[in-house]
């Protein structure tokens, strides 16, 4: 029976979220089209992770040695080659995340298995793959097949997929050898490195007031900074503020940043992108302000405004102050 | 330190309405700005700084339309030394791994210590190119990178991971590094700069300068292939709040008390 293989993603002993949403996709696959379901754990010292992921899955395949305990594309590549080799999956995934992103592309040269990334939905279509996308600032959606070959690669957006539960029995966990590397190796993992402590902790603040791309200019930033004080809330941003250095990086909400959740977030001028709402969880309540009646904030928003920002930030400030 | 760019024009759609032609092969064009790819951008800003650090050259490529010539000469204007346009025509509807095709055939033609490219493009955002590129020139690799310090034969990068986590790794050169947005921060074009390189010379390769059959960047050669666009769906979809800022500030300050959001 065809496989899917997923790459489970684990840094410093613990199992990333992600990888529980392709469990649900490889459930969901096993299920519609008959794949057979596995995990693949590469690392060392990661029996209590094989272990974790056979909760979830049927087979767990682990390759366990020394010189896999820090991610490198080059090392996880061989291992991975050689295990779409012996296995012949028709489908292997790996979340679209920095690992996904450093390793499926080089995997997919190296293999010759055409690789889809960041995709929301992959599925099987005849012998192949399908996959559907977001594109152009998250306003239209792209549909794409993958060119007929013996094997094919996905990275998987987060939050694409909810989160597995586990499975009623537990898996068979299988021991690989690891093959040989590539010699010399040309990338050297030298070591990992926490953003600086921060002097503001936005991911425990009930109110957020939140301020994107629309704020145009590092001059407006007091304004944003004002009405924050006066409702008692702090003062965070998506990332393109961050990237013009406009306010510090331990403001920025999202993927790359700081995950809240507080009780109401007030996004100003910010338009949705995937990777700033992934930061937003719990059930607290989105109003989002944007002059662009189509930005995908609305999409994901309790509560939407289309205005310009600034007019909305000096009446709320207006009445808040009242 | 010989640096190759390679960059992308790109529409800008962050703010501006997106209209998918008719039966959704692709969008409609005429109403969108373009410029350089964002993540483009900080690559040839990094690139130049390398130079004024440590010496060398620095070289834009791109594959694109006559129009992205432009792009090309506001990197002249940063500080990019040459330009290379490839002739987009044969590259209608490449994916990524057909532009990675194309722009190792123009990394053939130099010998380069470092290929920079965007880590992501603002179009489609694959964030694939870079690694593709390297897998074909059989050279190492390092994505969404944060900050690159040469060492040597060997340049020390750091690459950007979740939750503000960097982590560094040494490559050795020549490598490819897929550029972060945030790592520096892009040097302003003026008008006057952009005139300056006015007369700089462009030369435009056809895929027989680069080496290429015509079957190996046609849309027969694509391991991604289009199928269409459409719509999102709604979603949830937002209520939306009307009436004059001061009603709407006070209907947003109503839901946020009611949520415990402030006292």
């Amino acid at each position: 029976m065809p496989k899917v293989l997923i790459v489970v993603e684990h840094r410093c002993g613990t199992v990333k979220d992600a990888t529980f949403e392709l469990v649900t996709l490889a459930r969901k696959l096993a299920d519609a089209s008959g794949l057979e379901p596995a995990a693949v754990v590469i690392g060392h010292q990661v029996a209590a992770l094989a272990d974790t992921l056979a909760r979830y899955l049927p087979r767990v395949v682990a390759v366990d040695a020394e010189p896999l305990a820090d991610f490198r594309y080059e090392t996880h590549a061989a291992v991975l080659g050689d295990i779409l080799e012996t296995e012949a999956p028709l489908l292997t995934l790996a979340p679209h995340t920095a690992f996904g992103m450093e390793l499926f592309p080089r995997l997919s040269v190296e293999s010759g298995f055409p690789c889809a990334t960041d995709c929301m939905e992959v599925d099987t279509e005849g012998s192949g793959i399908s996959v559907t996308r977001s594109v152009y600032s998250g306003k239209v959606l792209s549909r794409a097949t993958l060119a007929s070959a013996a094997g094919y690669l996905a990275t998987v957006r987060s939050g694409s997929y909810p989160a597995a539960v586990e499975a009623g029995s537990p898996g068979a966990v299988e021991q690989r050898p690891c093959p040989a590397f590539p010699t010399p190796l040309r990338t050297e993992h030298l070591g990992y490195r926490e953003a600086a402590a921060a002097a503001v902790d936005i991911s425990q603040a009930p109110l957020i007031v939140a301020v994107g791309r629309g704020i145009k200019d590092a001059d407006n930033i007091p304004q944003a900074q004002e009405l924050a004080d006066r409702l008692g809330a702090v003062l965070a941003c998506s990332r393109p503020v961050v990237d013009k250095k406009w306010l510090d990086k331990e403001r920025q909400v999202g993927t790359s940043g700081r995950t809240v959740k507080p009780k109401a977030y007030l996004a100003f001028g910010i338009s949705g992108a995937f990777q700033h709402m992934a930061g937003i969880k719990g059930p607290g309540v989105l109003i989002a302000v944007n002059k662009d009646p189509k930005a995908p904030i609305f999409a994901a928003a309790d509560y939407g405004v289309v205005e310009d920002m600034f007019k909305i930030i000096d009446a709320l400030k207006a009445e808040a102050g009242a | 330190m010989q640096i190759l760019v390679c960059v992308k024009r790109v529409p800008d759609t962050a703010d501006a309405e997106v209209v998918l032609q008719p039966g959704g092969s692709g969008i409609e064009e005429e109403d969108l700005a373009f410029g350089i790819n964002e993540w483009d951008n900080y690559a040839v800003e990094e690139a130049i700084r390398l130079k004024e650090a440590h010496g060398g050259t620095v070289t834009v490529a791109t594959i694109g339309p006559s129009e992205s010539e432009d792009v090309l000469r506001r990197c002249l204007a940063m500080g990019a030394d040459e330009a290379v346009l490839v002739d987009g025509a044969p590259f209608r509807d490449a994916d990524p791994y057909v532009v990675a095709r194309g722009l190792s055939a123009v990394a053939a033609r130099g010998a380069y210590d470092l290929i920079l490219t965007g880590a992501l493009s603002g179009d489609h955002g694959f964030g694939i190119v870079g690694p593709i590129l390297a897998g074909y020139l059989d050279r190492p690799h390092a994505t969404l990178v944060t900050s690159v310090v040469p060492d040597g034969k060997h340049v020390r990068v750091t690459r950007e991971l979740e939750g503000g986590l960097e982590e560094t790794l040494r490559l050795e050169l020549p490598a490819v590094l897929t550029i972060q947005t945030g790592i520096n921060e892009p040097r302003y074009v003026s008008i006057m700069g952009i005139r300056k390189v006015r007369a700089k010379e462009i030369p435009v390769l056809d895929t027989a300068a680069l080496g290429l059959a015509p079957e190996d960047v046609g849309a027969q050669a694509n391991r991604i292939v289009h199928t269409g666009l459409a719509a999102p769906p709604a979603g949830k979809s937002a209520e939306m709040l009307r009436g004059t800022p001061a009603e709407i500030a006070r209907k947003i300050l109503d839901i946020v008390k009611e949520r415990g959001g402030m006292a």
